[in-house]
């Protein structure tokens, strides 16, 4: 059979390595849409054959890679990994669509950096070796730090330096957490080993009660930094902002924390020595982040940065719902995080038409853009929808899982989260209002509205978030089944 | 006795002598064939060692062994030397002392190839010596130039010191167990144990290894030194002459001292400690290249102390195959150096500091290769996956803590996070700030050298199974038993 997940991970990859070489534009464009349609066609194939009924990993691809360490190649996708991959490999080439006919230095090197990170996200989501996982990981900060300070705004430096030392102390800790977790297991069975599934089954039978925390939560941190989850956001807004927007929107792809949360997280969460405090832990930090981020979203004077902050609140939901433990908020959390891929994509793209066309992004220089960009407008104002939950789209889906689900077992955080919706409504509103309506300000001088290639690209995803808002069962059942598998896993402990 | 057993170090010795010889009958201008002739002497070298990996012999009445431990420092050994010949037919170019540069390294590999196998004290300090005083004729081999002599003056003085140290300490253990053999004192050690002479030898033996590897507070000499030396030998020093420290470190400690562990681990500990954070704090401020690749060397040695802290084969084998990685490493990203030194000098040729931080602005542009495979060597040098650096800290770092050192990794690992910063800075300088300078023409063997070594870090990362065997049987020699 054909090794298709090597194959998604790896044509980006060595398309990545071969746009470098090219020397103009088109060509460097023209080979990233051929890779990353590529790695779609393949995902949809795979996609058709995927059985979302069984919770077991599948597609699975195993070979040997340093036997003395119990390091092996071994792959597979499975509920949680699928829709994410599906996310990447459908956003991706309309990104490259966005980008037609930017004009930016060595475009070269810019779409081998999209290319890159492109392969290196799906390799996380596929990996099912710890070492494989790691390196994965690891190659995600490379090109996104590339990103941010060779094409990123005023204060790119300072903002790719602080995201990468930011996140690469937190995996340097979740590797910590991983040798914890390799050598617990090594000591019972004598063998080593970085199966990702066999170190998670190993986990329960580690007798130290402070050990398993450690690593449970020295895991734990290396994931909720990336989610990111208040306190550890402040990276977020600085990269979120700084970078160019296809490095926003690649920034948004890069759901590899949440994707931990469920795939590593979850399943070790009931056999820890202290399970409530790990719920009661995930549950402050969601609850918290959305709260918090809303509030700071409120006030930003940069569009940019408001969208930014949005984003640390949205992803509050994502480990709320984990923290829900039932199945509707799980798998309405995973749900989140592939609903939030698609609507903060359209939203960084329209802060970067209107930076482009403006110059500005500060909300209160800007006014009455409706009338000079109504295209935009439209497609702007159904993605303001779709973040504030109006019923009907992603956003509303996910949210009610969520907060339904979660309400079961943790009233209490649901209801301070609650309290964020309104505050969610009023900054989108706000800043819409503020932006498009009103009396165009003449300063801006002629603006023009986004051109064919950006209007595709931001339409079709406008039309998959009506499409799964309406009918969101083709990726929520493989979650449903995947979150239904957590959940026995907790009832078997009793949690 | 076979003397196919010394093959290797015979053959670096002929050639060592064949390039001196012809050097005295040829002009200047044809000396570059003496840096192809000594590059063929480590090659057939290294051929040698790889071809006879697994052979377990002694020789010379029992004072030299050949075992897994002693060929694979060896084979780091001849690929620091490989690439330091090759870089040096560059850096020679035009010199009228160019057979001395061959012969003076050469000479210093069949030294540390030497210590690598010695099975009795005076073989390794006399070997050691051997490869020392070759190093320090290096240092100087600028003549007109007061820094590299600088450089020389203080590394030969407090080398002397060193020596002198570890010639005491071992004269100590030669007393106490009436024996210079290594097994031998090992299996007299109860006579050290019992007697304060024991501690006197493990205080004086770590003082003069502290030297050699640049443990703190021992480390005063190594900045100056590779700063001051020509970059090529700045490599030497660095990835070969330090493992050269390391090796004999290992087999007086771990193999003959092994009884009194505990008087010389906790030292170990702590030297390993203050030597990371020393050496990566002190290296965020640098603005020379060569210092700031100095004190990241300082940070390397402490983490390869680790191994004498931990104490288990997996941890040793660590710290062994860490060895190896950092030859390639630490080599590669000093003749990238070189590399630039070289056409800083080219352009400018009164540049009192070439291997300034702004001299690397635009590299990206101006010398394409040698920014990619330097952007390789300081990542690797960081720690990032799939180099080879990545994987030798994998091992050592996550045997650290299967060994229960769980601080000890803390302290690594945070290390190697701090690290990130000046490693990024160099990447940073290459990459992102602007420079008005053209593009310029490549050194060619500068540029061989490098793209060895970026292979080298490549494939230890990528496919460390082969090596991580050879490390992990040469860890077994050391501590017999195994896992």
């Amino acid at each position: 059979m054909l090794p298709i997940l090597s194959l998604i991970v790896l044509i980006p990859l060595i398309f990545a390595a071969l746009t470098l070489l090219t020397k103009t534009k088109e060509q460097a464009r023209s080979l990233a849409l051929v890779a990353t349609v590529a790695v779609l066609l393949l995902t949809v194939y795979m996609y058709f054959n995927f059985d979302s009924s069984i919770a077991s990993n599948q597609f699975e691809e195993l070979a040997q890679w340093v036997p003395s360490l119990g390091i092996t190649y071994h792959l597979g996708v499975d509920g949680v990994s699928m829709p994410l991959i599906l996310l990447n490999a459908i956003v991706l080439p309309l990104l490259i669509l966005f980008t037609w006919n930017d004009e930016r230095k060595s475009p070269n090197k810019f779409y081998a950096c999209i290319l890159a990170t492109e392969g290196a996200v799906i390799g996380v989501f596929t990996a099912l070796d710890f070492f494989l996982f790691y390196v994965f990981w690891e190659l995600t900060l490379i090109p996104l730090f590339f990103m941010v300070s060779i094409w990123g705004g005023p204060n790119k430096h300072h903002a790719a330096i602080k995201f990468f030392i930011y996140t690469h102390v937190a995996s340097l800790v979740m590797l910590l957490g991983i040798f914890g977790l390799y050598f617990a297991s090594w000591d019972m069975t004598g063998v080593p080993s970085l199966d990702i599934p066999t170190l998670i089954a190993q986990f329960q039978y580690i007798e130290s009660g402070i050990a398993k925390d450690m690593i449970f939560l020295a895991l734990l941190f290396g994931f909720i930094v990336k989610i990111p989850s208040f306190p550890f956001h402040s990276w977020l807004p600085d990269a979120y902002t700084e970078a160019p927007t296809a490095g926003s929107v690649l920034f948004v792809m890069l759901k590899i924390g949440g994707y931990g949360l469920f795939k590593i997280m979850l399943p070790m969460l009931p056999f820890t020595a202290s399970p409530n405090l790990m719920i009661t832990i995930l549950a402050v930090l969601g609850s918290v982040s959305i709260i918090y981020g809303a509030f700071l979203a409120l006030s930003q004077k940069d569009l940019k940065r408001m969208v930014a902050y949005s984003s640390v609140s949205h992803m509050g939901y994502v480990t709320l719902g984990a923290a829900g433990l039932v199945s509707l908020s799980v798998s309405g959390a995973m749900f989140q995080q592939f609903s939030h891929g698609l609507i903060m994509s359209i939203m960084f793209m329209s802060c970067g038409v209107i930076n482009n066309a403006t110059g500005t992004r500060i909300i209160n220089d800007l006014g009455g853009l409706a009338q000079k960009m109504p295209k935009l407008a439209t497609i702007m104002l159904f993605t303001f929808m779709a973040s504030l939950g109006l019923p009907g789209l992603t956003g509303f889906v996910a949210e009610v899982s969520v907060l339904a689900g979660s309400f079961v077992n943790l009233p209490v955080y649901v209801i301070i989260a609650l309290l964020a919706i309104v505050i969610t409504a009023a900054y989108h509103l706000w800043a819409f209002q503020r932006t498009m309506f009103g009396v165009y300000n003449e300063k801006l001088g002629t603006v023009f509205d986004i051109n064919r290639y950006q209007t595709l690209s931001m339409g079709i995803i406008a039309i998959l978030i009506l499409y799964f808002g309406f009918n969101p069962s083709p990726v929520f059942d493989m979650m449903l089944t995947n979150s239904e598998h957590i959940i026995s896993l907790m009832a078997v402990v009793g949690v | 006795m076979d003397l196919m057993l010394f093959a290797p170090e015979l053959s670096l010795v002929i050639t060592g002598l064949a390039v001196l010889l012809i050097g005295l009958f040829i002009p200047t201008e044809s000396k570059k064939i003496l840096g192809y002739i000594a590059t063929l002497g480590v090659i057939v070298a290294l051929f040698f060692t790889v071809s006879s990996l697994g052979t377990q012999a002694t020789a010379f009445y029992d004072t030299v062994s050949i075992d897994a431990l002693s060929q694979f420092f060896k084979i780091v050994f001849l690929v620091v030397a490989l690439l330091f010949t090759i870089s040096g037919i560059k850096y020679t170019e035009g010199n009228s002392n160019t057979e001395e540069f061959f012969t003076l390294g050469l000479f210093a590999t069949t030294g540390m190839m030497f210590v690598a196998s010695a099975n009795d004290l005076m073989v390794l300090f006399i070997a050691f010596e051997l490869a020392s005083l070759a190093t320090y004729a290096l240092v100087g081999f600028e003549k007109k130039n007061p820094k590299s002599l600088e450089a020389a003056l203080k590394y030969f003085i407090i080398g002397a010191l060193s020596g002198a140290l570890m010639l005491l300490g071992i004269s100590y253990l030669y007393g106490a167990t009436g024996t210079t053999s290594i097994p031998g004192i090992a299996a007299n050690a109860d006579i050290l144990v019992s007697s304060p002479m024991g501690l006197v030898a493990v205080v004086l033996l770590i003082a003069g290894f502290g030297f050699k590897i640049a443990l703190v507070p021992f480390h005063m000499w190594a900045p100056d030194t590779y700063q001051g030396a020509p970059s090529v030998v700045s490599a030497l020093l660095a990835a070969g002459s330090k493992k050269m420290g390391i090796v004999a470190a290992l087999k007086i400690f771990v193999v003959a001292l092994i009884a009194l562990q505990a008087q010389w681990q906790i030292a170990f500990a702590i030297l390993a400690v203050v030597t990371m954070t020393y050496g990566n704090v002190v290296a965020l401020r640098q603005t020379s290249v060569k210092r700031m690749l100095a004190y990241s060397s300082l940070a390397q040695a402490g983490y390869i102390t680790m191994a004498f802290v931990v104490l288990t084969p997996l941890a040793l084998g660590g710290g062994i195959f860490y060895a190896l990685s950092h030859g390639f490493m630490k080599a590669g990203a000093f003749i990238a150096t070189a590399a630039v030194v070289y056409m800083v000098l080219s352009e400018n040729k009164d540049s009192t500091d070439p291997d300034h931080i702004d001299n690397f602005k635009g590299l990206g542009r101006r010398m394409p290769i040698t920014a990619m495979c330097m952007t390789l060597f300081v990542f690797a040098l960081a720690g990032i996956p799939v180099t080879a650096g990545f994987m030798s800290k994998f091992i050592l770092f996550s045997s650290t803590i299967k060994a229960g050192f769980v601080w000890l990794a803390v302290i690594a690992i945070l290390n190697s996070a701090i690290s990130l910063y000046y490693y990024a800075k160099v990447v940073k300088y290459m990459y992102f700030l602007p420079t008005d300078s053209e593009r310029v023409s490549e050194p060619f063997p500068y540029t061989i050298a490098m793209i060895i070594a970026a292979i080298g870090v490549l494939v230890l990362g990528f496919w460390p199974e082969p090596f991580v065997y050879w490390a992990m049987e040469a860890a077994k020699v050391l501590i017999p038993g195994g896992f």
